[in-house]
C-alpha cells in the first residue's frame, strides 16, 4: 500500500512529528501547518484509512461539541520516520507502507 | 454569531445530515471544529472547504459502490443483457422511422406548398431506414449482437408489412 508523499503530506506528518504521542484537533493542524480544511482533511481521511492514524471523539463538557482527535498509530509513526527520512535525503515521492521496518 | 458563521454552521449541518456512511463521521468532526475557528469569514472558509470533502469523499465512494454493482449486475445477468441489446436496437431502429414521418408531416405543415407524392413517403419511411438497417446490421452484427438482432426484426417487419401490402393489392 502507497500513500503519496505530497508536500501537503509532509507538512502534516512534520506537525504529528512535534509531539508524537499527543493527540491534535483537525482546526489546530490547520493552524499549524497552514493548510485550509479542503487540503488537511483528504490527507487526514487517507492517512486513517491507511491505519496510519487513530482518531478518536474528545469527552466533552456539557454544552460543548466533542471534537474529533488524531494521533499516530505505531505503523504510523513508523512511515513518517522513514518519510521524513527519505525526504531529507530527496528520496521517492512514495513510501511503500509494507517496507518501514517494524 | 455573525451571518457568515452562522450559514458556515447551516452549510456543514447539511453535509452532515447527507453524508452517507463513513464520511458522516467526518463531516462531525469538521462541524464540531467550526466553534473553534477564529473569525466569521474564516469559519465560513472552513466549512466551504469542508463541504467540498465531504461531497468528493461520498461521490468517490457511491462511484465504488456503483463499479461494484455494474461488474455484479453484468456478471450474473447475461441473458438480461442481450434483451437489453435487443431491445435498444429494436428502439433505435423504430425511432429512425418515426423521425423520416415526423421529419415529412413537419416540412408539409411548415411549407404548405410542399406536397410529397408517396413515392417520396416510400422512400423517406421504408426505402431508405431499411438500407440503413441492412448496412447496421452488418455493422453491428460482431461486436454488438443483441443489438443488430433488434435491428434486422425491425427491418424484417418492415418489409413484411409492404410484402403484405402489395399482396392486398
Amino acid at each position: 500500500m502507497k500513500l503519496r508523499l505530497s508536500p501537503q503530506t509532509m507538512l502534516v506528518l512534520d506537525a504529528f512529528l512535534e509531539q508524537p504521542e499527543e493527540w491534535m484537533y483537525g482546526y489546530d493542524l490547520s493552524r499549524v501547518t497552514g493548510l485550509k480544511s479542503g487540503t488537511l482533511y483528504p490527507i487526514l481521511m487517507r492517512m486513517a484509512e491507511r491505519k496510519l492514524l487513530e482518531t478518536e471523539w474528545e469527552a466533552s463538557e456539557p454544552g460543548k461539541p466533542p471534537r474529533h482527535m488524531y494521533r499516530f498509530t505505531p505503523e504510523g509513526l513508523r512511515f513518517a520516520r522513514a518519510s521524513v527520512t527519505a525526504g531529507a535525503r530527496g528520496g521517492l515521492g512514495e513510501v511503500a507502507l509494507g517496507m518501514v521496518g517494524s | 454569531m455573525g451571518a457568515p458563521r452562522r450559514l458556515a454552521a447551516r452549510l456543514l449541518r447539511a453535509a452532515v445530515r447527507l453524508a452517507p456512511g463513513e464520511s458522516r463521521e467526518w463531516a462531525a468532526a469538521m462541524l464540531h471544529e467550526l466553534d473553534f475557528v477564529e473569525g466569521d469569514w474564516a469559519a465560513l472558509f472552513w466549512a466551504l472547504g469542508s463541504t467540498t470533502v465531504i461531497l468528493r469523499h461520498a461521490a468517490s465512494a457511491w462511484r465504488e459502490w456503483f463499479k461494484g454493482r455494474t461488474k455484479e449486475e453484468v456478471g450474473m445477468n447475461n441473458t438480461g443483457k442481450k434483451a437489453l441489446g435487443v431491445g435498444i436496437g429494436m428502439f433505435s431502429a423504430l425511432a429512425l422511422i418515426g423521425c423520416a414521418f415526423a421529419v415529412l408531416r413537419i416540412s408539409g405543415l411548415v411549407f404548405p406548398g410542399l406536397e410529397h407524392s408517396s413515392l417520396t413517403y416510400w422512400l423517406a419511411v421504408l426505402a431508405i431506414p431499411e438500407v440503413i438497417f441492412l448496412a447496421a446490421t452488418v455493422a453491428l452484427w460482431r461486436k454488438r449482437g443483441p443489438v443488430a438482432a433488434g435491428v434486422l426484426a425491425i427491418g424484417l417487419m418492415m418489409a413484411l408489412h409492404v410484402a403484405v401490402h402489395f399482396a392486398m393489392r
